[in-house]
């Protein structure tokens, strides 16, 4: 699903390059939060507390949590390497934005999603450079961080059902969105190419659900065993 | 049983049978471009490791398993960078 650039026009693509840098700076502020501790020295004055110095550094989990970001970012750059052949003359790969949001989080999921998914534009030329905004919204943003809340939604009823929801849920919302893009654009119509990628997607939603729910498993499995 | 090491060796793993079985065929997007006929307009961007495969190694196999292997010590760099510098 990764867009290759002279697919869509300059305004768009520049429009989605502004949003996903916005996104990743707020994702990045965020998660800079979390792994930041505070320490305030408290001394007395005149028997009015203030604070007189603040000092902050990361948490000592911060280097395991940064850790367990690249592991899961080195795990779906590899599966996404991998092509299976679904139907005739076409192949399709893991996306990996649900299995990165389940495993760390929304908006951690968009920053492994986005990180994999500028380092294929930059040294592989998989997704183009102009188009890597629009590739981030679809993978990052939809194929993720809007994927985990899906995930969420439907968790109390049963795990698999909720992984089934959001896999389905980010193939074809992200690749609903391209085809938007697509059509905004002008390259192709939207109802003359609708039921073929919709139709082509659900079954790559069926595979990415598969994946996941076994990737998932081994990835708990593994992390778990690892950190006894 | 230790399985740390299997967290990184399985996408290593992973990526040599890629390099070995992967489809080569054109994947949804490259697909519905053909099908349509604007493919042509797609503009090929040259880089590093263009289309997964390794300067100067000319065995197909071992290009893919090369360039494979060199995205994920990027993607492991990459977050060392991200680490060390808001440090």
């Amino acid at each position: 699903m990764h867009i290759p650039d002279g697919f869509l026009n300059n305004n768009l693509a520049g429009g989605f390059i502004a949003g996903a840098l916005g996104m990743l700076g707020y994702c990045l502020s965020k998660i800079l939060k979390t792994v930041t501790i505070f320490t305030g020295a408290l001394m007395g004055n005149n028997g009015n507390s203030n604070i007189d110095s603040v000092s902050f550094g990361f948490s000592d989990n911060a280097g395991k949590y940064f850790q367990n970001l690249a592991t899961i970012a080195i795990w779906v750059f590899a599966f996404q390497m991998f092509n299976i052949p679904i139907q005739s003359a076409t192949s399709a790969h893991l996306i990996g934005g649900v299995f990165a949001a389940v495993l760390a989080g929304p908006l951690e999921g968009f920053v492994i999603m986005s990180s994999v998914l500028i380092i294929q534009a930059l040294f592989f030329s998989d997704g183009g450079i102009l188009a890597l905004g629009a590739n981030i919204f679809n993978m990052a943003f939809v194929g993720s961080f809007l994927s985990y809340y899906m995930y969420k939604t439907f968790l109390n009823k049963n795990h698999y059902l909720a992984i089934f929801a959001a896999c389905l849920f980010s193939v074809l919302a992200g690749s609903l969105s391209c085809l938007i893009e697509l059509s905004i654009s002008g390259v192709v119509s939207f109802l003359t190419a609708f039921e073929d990628m919709m139709s082509m997607h659900l079954v790559v939603a069926l595979l990415e659900t598969g994946i996941t729910l076994a990737l998932l498993k081994m990835f708990k499995n593994l992390t778990r065993d690892a950190d006894e | 049983m230790n399985k740390k090491p299997f967290v990184i060796t399985i996408p290593i793993l992973v990526v040599l049978l890629a390099s070995l079985f992967a489809s080569k065929r054109p994947d949804t997007l490259e697909t519905i471009a053909i099908s349509y006929s604007f493919e042509s307009q797609a503009k090929e961007i040259s880089s590093l490791f263009t289309g997964y495969s390794f300067p100067f190694i000319h065995n197909q196999f071992m290009s893919s398993f090369c360039a494979g292997t060199a995205g994920l010590f990027i993607i492991y760099i990459f977050y060392k960078v991200i680490k060390r510098f808001v440090k």
